[in-house]
């Protein structure tokens, strides 16, 4: 297993510095060496992964004294497969995509040293290695949003991804010293383990290290991740080519989910931090979500849908459910990654044909036109609440019978709930020819969707945590006072409640003609399409600092 | 007697308002040659002051330090001219060196090592200024756009310089920075704080130093590339930074 790990980083740097130092002799052939090199790592991940699985062991490999540690255990296991897919799709898509722009060989020269470091992030084993990694992701990451050197707006914005890279950065740098400082060791192992025999007994200004730590991790997740105040890069990075952004929303930015998971011996230790995560994780889901809805531009709103699952994937860690984050990441990455791929395709079709079917769904959604005769709304109520309810609890009552006893999962429950309903509410009044078969067909593809993600997260849960008593750790260190989580989970009914009579209270009064309300939403409408003013809040900020840098060199006569 | 000593040194290890006498020296000094030796011998100077006084440096220089290290590293953000820029960049990191210095065990040739793990790139980035001089008649950022398309070679050098120089893993001024965070964070989060500060603003002046010379739409006066053989020799000299970066990352306890 050893060597596996070794080659796994080995092949997409070599590849990387044949590429960069005969660059000028390769010519094309730099793809196909870039792809060559790509397929032989995704089949050693694939080789690294299947022995994870028949044997429970982790493997460490030492490169030095007391750093460059390498880890394969069955999360770097897996997170080097899903690195190593992605990567191999996007050279492919990139072989044709990029052969008329300037600096072919310069384009997979980075891409295989983006590859190597963020195989080097997942395997990191010490402390050292993974702020060395997350520093060089964000390094190279900035090359390459910035490619276009001709493009200052591509540059511009690749600047602003760096500088908010940094501030995770630098959080990292801080909480890696403080956890050496406390035990001795860079070697996460070893730091796990110190944690897991004596929790609590370093102490950092008054505040248990975990605590402390666990801060500081969050913070880099949440940078890494776009959560809401560091987000604005996100969106904005569409000026980089397709298949960086592809590479971008389906691996890089899943770092937090990762980051969260690989310290879970040092979250499950902490008293607040989950909650932290759960509030900024929802905050950030909504946020992006509402932004998601009212971008005209395909790329920018693929932006946002990725900032909303971003915050969805931090708020499941954020209720304990860190291997569900994982699962999360993976499936997100590989329909995002898609979806950036095809962007190109989609808006060439469009400038031709407009694309808009004339269907039901169409006049529905769009045109709001619903259908004259309805079913009578008790029956349709009924089923609307009652039935997303009956099969989320038989789907996670056949993996788990007392998940009632986890906050985390009733919180999800929750979600899946209101999601289900809204799903059926939303379209129950669609005008089409047979609406039981139409709610039948939802109703279907719900339980589809329910059943396969509740299966296979509980396999990563067995595959990653596979200790039950570290699993039922996990969902307590989210646990919150039974009254308080009451309290929230009716007033998140009532609010939800509370949108679903305003929407049908908006519905009748628009054929009144409520003013007021218009007034109110289009106020709304304006504050969303300026993105809640915070990316001109930033911008105003930048010029004010350079401003001032500048007031302060004449005053200083430039000594 | 040894605190004066301390502040005789705060000359060579900068300390506003004293880092003055650095910046006004080099900017009257014409030559890169001058320039270089002045940027290789300054902070070493105050290394072997510090060193033979041997006393444990009191929290207010090391404050004192911090702020001179984000001060220089703020007033770089706006700067134009390549030569000035690394002078407050080097301004700003040999003030880092007042944290790293802990008279127990930090002798003369550890202090040594870390200032000329700062020193060395800055003194390339004089050297490649000189290029730039050569080629446009001036190193100045926004002057002339899109270098990174007409001189391919000489950009790829600069951009791996400037990188060394703002603390990227793995050149020795990482190893450095990260010596310095581990010395002061248990002590104080305030300090670590403001070490990430500054840190931090290293790499932003950094990044708007490559954009202003990389950036935009090629010039149409052609200029001979950096040659081959020049090249070979940064990315040697980079390498051995690299090596050098790595093996002192082993100290890192």
């Amino acid at each position: 297993m050893d060597q596996l790990v070794i080659l796994l980083l080995a092949l997409p740097l070599l590849a990387g510095l044949v590429n960069q130092l005969f660059s000028k002799t390769l010519g094309y052939a730099s793809a196909k060496l870039s792809v060559s090199a790509a397929v032989v790592t995704f089949g050693v991940a694939l080789l690294l992964l299947i022995k994870m699985f028949s044997s429970d062991n982790t493997a460490q490999v030492m490169l030095a004294d007391s750093w460059g540690i390498l880890l394969a255990d069955p999360l770097s296991s897996l997170m080097a497969v899903l690195i190593t897919g992605i990567s191999l799709i996007v050279r492919i898509y990139s072989v044709r995509y990029m052969i008329e722009e300037a600096g072919y060989g310069r384009f997979f020269m980075l891409l295989d040293f983006m590859t190597a470091s963020l195989l080097l992030m997942v395997t990191s084993g010490d402390l050292i290695t993974l702020v060395i990694a997350w520093h060089l992701v964000g390094v190279v990451l900035y090359f390459l949003l910035g490619f276009d050197t001709k493009s200052p707006v591509a540059s511009r914005y690749a600047l602003w991804t760096l500088i908010t890279y940094r501030i995770g950065d630098m959080a990292m740098v801080i909480a890696a010293v403080l956890l050496f400082h406390a035990f001795g060791t860079w070697s996460l192992t070893e730091i796990f383990a110190q944690i897991t025999e004596n929790p609590g007994q370093h102490h950092y200004f008054g505040m248990p290290v975990e605590e402390v730590v666990g801060l500081l991790l969050a913070l880099a997740a949440f940078a890494r991740s776009a959560q809401l105040f560091l987000h604005t890069w996100l969106p904005y990075t569409m000026d980089g080519p397709s298949p960086v952004s592809a590479l971008m929303h389906a691996g890089i930015v899943n770092a937090g989910g990762f980051l969260i998971n690989r310290f879970a011996p040092i979250f499950v230790q902490t008293e607040s931090v989950m909650h932290l995560l759960f509030a900024v994780g929802l905050a950030t889901a909504i946020v992006g979500s509402v932004l998601m809805l009212t971008q005209n531009d395909i790329k920018k709103a693929l932006g946002y849908s990725t900032m909303g699952q971003m915050g969805f994937m931090i708020m499941e860690c954020g209720v304990g459910a860190f291997s569900l984050a994982i699962y999360h990441l993976i499936a997100h990455g590989l329909f995002k990654g898609t979806l950036f791929l095809a962007a190109g395709s989609v808006i060439n079709e469009a400038r031709q044909h407009d694309g808009v079917p004339k269907q039901d769904l169409y006049t529905f959604v769009v045109e709001r036109r619903s259908a004259k005769r309805r079913q009578p709304w008790l029956v349709m109520a009924g089923i609307t609440l009652a039935v997303p309810i009956i099969i989320l609890f038989m789907a996670h009552w056949l993996v788990a019978q007392d998940f009632f006893q986890k906050q985390g999962a009733i919180v999800l429950l929750f979600f899946g709930w209101i999601t289900g309903a809204q799903l059926l509410f939303n379209t129950y009044r669609m005008d089409v020819q047979n609406v039981w078969r139409l709610v039948g067909m939802i109703i279907f593809s719900f339980a589809l969707v329910i059943l396969g993600y509740v299966l296979i997260s509980h396999a990563f849960d067995l595959f990653l945590y596979p200790d039950p008593a570290f699993r039922s750790e996990i969902y307590t260190a989210a646990h919150i006072n039974v009254f308080w989580f009451d309290v929230l989970v009716v007033l998140t009914t009532a609010i939800i409640v509370a949108g679903w009579v305003l929407t049908y209270y908006s519905e009748q009064n628009r054929l009144k003609g409520g003013e007021q309300f218009n007034r109110l939403w289009l106020s709304f409408y304006a504050m969303v399409s300026r993105e809640f003013y915070l990316p001109d809040l930033y911008a105003w900020l930048t010029r004010v600092l350079l401003k001032a840098s500048a007031r302060l060199n004449v005053l200083l006569r430039w000594r | 007697m040894s605190e004066i000593m301390l502040i005789i040194a705060g000359l060579f290890l900068p300390l506003f308002p004293m880092s003055m006498v650095f910046n006004g020296l080099f900017s009257r000094l014409g030559s890169p040659l001058l320039r270089i030796v002045l940027l290789l011998a300054w902070p070493l100077i105050g290394v072997a002051i510090v060193s033979s006084v041997g006393i444990e440096i009191p929290d207010w220089i090391m404050v004192w330090a911090l702020l001179t290290a984000i001060l220089y590293g703020f007033r770089a953000l706006v700067l134009r001219e390549v030569s000035l820029w690394a002078a407050f960049i080097a301004t700003s990191l040999w003030a880092v060196l007042w944290l790293v210095i802990d008279s127990n065990e930090a002798g003369f040739s550890l202090l040594a090592f870390f200032a000329l793990g700062f020193s060395v790139p800055l003194a390339l980035l004089v050297l490649l200024s000189g290029e730039l001089e050569k080629r446009f008649g001036a190193a100045y950022t926004g002057l002339y756009n899109g270098m990174a398309q007409s001189l391919p070679r000489l950009s790829w050098v600069i951009v791996i310089v400037v990188l060394a120089i703002i603390a990227t893993p793995t050149f020795p001024a990482f190893s450095a920075v990260m010596t310095a965070m581990l010395n002061i964070a248990h002590g104080s989060l305030t300090m670590a704080l403001m070490l990430a500060v500054a840190w931090f603003i290293w790499g932003w002046a950094g990044a708007r130093l490559i954009q202003g010379l990389l950036i935009g739409e090629e010039r149409e006066a052609a200029v001979a590339d950096m040659s081959s053989g020049k090249s070979w020799a940064y990315a040697a000299a980079l390498v051995a930074l690299i090596y050098y970066g790595v093996c002192m990352m082993g100290g890192l306890t």
